[in-house]
C-alpha cells in the first residue's frame, strides 16, 4: 500500500466532494430561519406546540383526562344504579310491602280482623248486612310513609273524632342480629308504656338474614301515633305504613238495629204480660227468644266494632340482613358513607377495567402494527443498500 | 457545542433553536454531499437534505445525547431519508447516477488530474452503494469513525474495518479498466 498514493485518492474524493448549489443554499438557510415551515401544498394546522411537547409533558394531561373520563362515567353509572339500590339502603320504606310474608297476617289471627265481623257471627242477617254495609260504604284511607325522618308522627284530621275510625299499621325495622333481643325488649316496654297487647310475638337468632322478630300488637286509637313513634326509635325503620278505614256506617247500623231489637223485645215482653192463653203465651215467648239471640249478636257485633275503633292493629317486624342496618337509628353514619365509598371504588375499577378490556386489545394491536411497520420500514432500508 | 442540544432545550426553548441553528450550519453542506454521493442526483438530494433537516428539527427535543453525538443523530436521519427516498423511487443510487461534469472535474487544473479524478468518480459508481455510503460518509460529510459508527448502527471497529475495504476496493477500481 502506498501511501503517497492513498494521500491523492483522499485529495480526489475530497475534491469530488458535491456542494449545495447557492440558491438551494440560501433557500434552506431562510427555512431554517422559519423553523423548517411545512412546505405541503395542502394547507395543515399548526401542531408544532404539541410537537414540542415531550411526553412527560403530555402524558400529564392524558392522565387526568382519563381520570376525568372514568369520574364521570362512574358518576354516571352509580347515579343510574343508585336510583335502583338507594332506597334498598338509605330510603326503602315501602320495598318490603310486596315482599312474600314469612310472619302470619293479621288477617290469620283471629276475629278481631278487619273482616271479623262476618266471621265472628256468620249466621245473624243483620250482622252480616252490617259488614257489608261496612265493605260497601266504609271509607278506608290509607297513607304509606316514604320518609320517616321527614314524617315522625301521624296526624289524623279533627273530624275522625266523632266517627268510628279503625287504624292498622304496620313497620319493619332494620337492625343487626345481636340487636335483635334488645330491639325485641323495647318493643314490649313500648307497648306496656301505652297501655297496648302483645297478641302475639316471635323472636329468632341467627345469622343476618335469618335472625329477626315480628310482633302483632293492639295498640290504643288514642295512643297509636306515640307508640309509632316509640317504635320507629327503636332502631332503623325500613318501611312504615299506616292504614285508616272509616267503620261508622256499620257501627251505627248495628247500633240502631240493636236499638230496634231491644225495642222489640220490651214490645214481647209487653204481650207476654197481657196473653190470655198458653198457645199465645208460647209463640211469644218462642219470638223472644229469637229476638233476644238476635239482641245479644247485634251488642257483640257493637262492642266488636267499638273494639276495632279503639284500638289499632299493628304489625311490628324486626329484620336482619339485606345490608340496611344502621348503627344510627336510620341516620346516614359512618358505616353508610363507607360502604357508598365502596360502592363507587368498585363501579369506578369496573369502569377502569372495561376502558382497558376494550383500550388494551387495539392499543395492542396498534403497538404490533406501528412494530410490523418499524421492522419492515428498516428491512426495506437495509435491502436498498445491499 | 452539540452536547448542550436537549439539554438546553429542556431549560429553555429558545436556547434550544440557537443549539440547532448552530448545528445546521456546522452541518448543512456536509449533509448535502453526504446524500448526493449516496444519491448521486442533485435535485433528489437537495429535497432529501431539506426533509432531514424539517425531521430533525421536529424531532430535537427527542434527541438523548447518552445515545450519540448530535452530528451523528443528524446524519442518521438524513440516511433514514435518503434510504426512504431510494426505496420510494424503486431504484438504486447507481442506476441514475449523475455523471461527474466533466467541466466541473479538474478544469482549472491539468490533463492528468482531470484523468485521475474522472477515474475516481467511474470507480465510486462501481462500488456497492454500502460501500460507496461509507466513503460518503468519511471523505464527503467528513465524520470519523465513531460517528460512521453510529450512523451506522455498528460498532467503531467495524466502521474502520468496512471503510478500509471499500478504500481498498475503490483503489482496485481506480487501477482497473475503467
Amino acid at each position: 500500500m502506498d501511501p503517497r498514493r492513498d494521500e491523492q485518492l483522499i485529495a480526489d474524493l475530497q475534491a469530488l466532494r458535491p456542494t449545495p448549489r447557492p440558491q438551494f443554499a440560501a433557500e434552506l438557510d431562510e427555512r431554517a430561519a422559519a423553523g423548517f415551515p411545512r412546505r405541503s401544498r395542502l394547507p395543515r394546522p399548526d401542531l408544532s406546540r404539541f410537537r414540542v411537547l415531550s411526553p412527560k409533558r403530555v402524558l400529564i394531561p392524558a392522565a387526568g383526562f382519563a381520570v376525568i373520563a372514568i369520574a364521570v362515567v362512574t358518576a354516571l353509572l352509580a347515579s343510574t344504579e343508585g336510583q335502583d339500590s338507594a332506597p334498598r339502603t338509605l330510603f326503602s320504606e315501602q320495598g318490603e310491602q310486596s315482599a312474600p310474608r314469612a310472619h302470619p297476617s293479621p288477617q290469620d289471627l283471629d276475629g278481631f280482623s278487619r273482616d271479623g265481623a262476618a266471621t265472628a257471627a256468620p249466621s245473624a242477617a243483620s250482622a252480616a248486612g252490617a259488614a257489608t254495609e261496612e265493605a260497601e260504604s266504609g271509607v278506608m284511607f290509607s297513607e304509606e310513609v316514604p320518609n320517616v325522618e321527614s314524617r315522625p308522627s301521624f296526624r289524623h284530621p279533627a273530624s275522625f273524632r266523632h266517627r268510628a275510625v279503625e287504624r292498622s299499621a304496620q313497620i319493619t325495622l332494620a337492625a343487626d342480629p345481636k340487636d335483635v333481643d334488645e330491639d325485641a325488649s323495647r318493643v314490649f316496654e313500648a307497648v306496656h308504656a301505652h297501655n297496648g297487647i302483645v297478641m302475639r310475638s316471635s323472636t329468632e337468632e341467627g345469622r343476618p338474614g335469618e335472625a329477626g322478630a315480628w310482633f302483632e300488637l293492639l295498640i290504643p286509637s288514642t295512643k297509636l301515633d306515640d307508640a309509632m313513634a316509640a317504635f320507629s326509635d327503636i332502631d332503623a325503620v325500613r318501611s312504615r305504613h299506616e292504614t285508616t278505614a272509616d267503620i261508622t256506617a256499620p257501627t251505627v247500623s248495628a247500633a240502631e238495629l240493636l236499638k230496634e231489637s231491644r225495642a222489640r223485645i220490651d214490645s214481647l215482653l209487653a204481650q207476654l204480660e197481657a196473653a190470655e192463653t198458653e198457645e199465645a203465651q208460647e209463640a211469644i215467648e218462642g219470638e223472644l227468644r229469637h229476638e233476644r239471640r238476635h239482641a245479644s249478636r247485634l251488642a257483640a257485633q257493637l262492642t266488636h266494632l267499638h273494639k276495632r275503633a279503639d284500638y289499632s292493629r299493628v304489625s311490628l317486624q324486626i329484620e336482619t340482613g339485606g345490608g340496611s342496618e344502621s348503627s344510627g337509628g336510620g341516620a346516614w353514619g359512618i358505616e353508610d358513607a363507607l360502604d357508598d365509598a365502596g360502592h363507587v371504588l368498585t363501579v369506578a375499577a369496573a369502569v377502569t377495567l372495561i376502558a382497558l378490556a376494550v383500550l388494551g386489545p387495539i392499543a395492542l394491536l396498534a403497538f404490533l402494527a406501528w412494530l410490523t411497520h418499524r421492522v419492515w420500514v428498516r428491512r426495506e432500508r437495509r435491502r436498498v443498500l445491499s | 457545542m452539540e452536547q448542550t442540544l436537549v439539554a438546553e432545550a429542556k431549560e429553555a426553548p429558545g436556547e434550544a433553536d440557537l443549539a440547532f441553528d448552530r448545528l445546521y450550519r456546522s452541518s448543512r453542506d456536509d449533509v448535502y454531499a453526504y446524500v448526493a454521493g449516496l444519491l448521486r442526483d442533485a435535485t433528489a438530494a437537495e429535497e432529501v437534505t431539506a426533509a432531514a433537516f424539517e425531521r430533525a428539527y421536529r424531532k430535537r427535543n427527542r434527541f438523548d445525547p447518552q445515545r450519540g453525538e448530535p452530528r451523528a443523530w443528524l446524519f442518521g436521519i438524513a440516511r433514514n431519508a435518503a434510504l426512504d427516498e431510494l426505496r420510494r423511487r424503486g431504484r438504486e443510487s447507481e442506476l441514475t447516477a449523475e455523471p461527474a461534469d466533466l467541466n466541473d472535474i479538474g478544469a482549472d487544473e491539468g490533463a492528468e488530474h482531470s484523468e485521475r479524478r474522472l477515474a475516481v468518480s467511474a470507480a465510486l459508481e462501481r462500488l456497492q452503494p454500502a460501500e460507496r455510503e461509507l466513503i460518503a460518509l468519511k471523505f464527503f460529510a467528513g465524520l470519523n469513525n465513531t460517528e460512521i459508527a453510529q450512523v451506522l448502527g455498528i460498532g467503531e471497529s467495524n466502521a474502520g474495518t468496512k471503510l478500509h475495504r471499500a478504500m481498498t476496493k475503490l483503489r482496485e477500481a481506480c487501477d482497473g479498466p475503467a
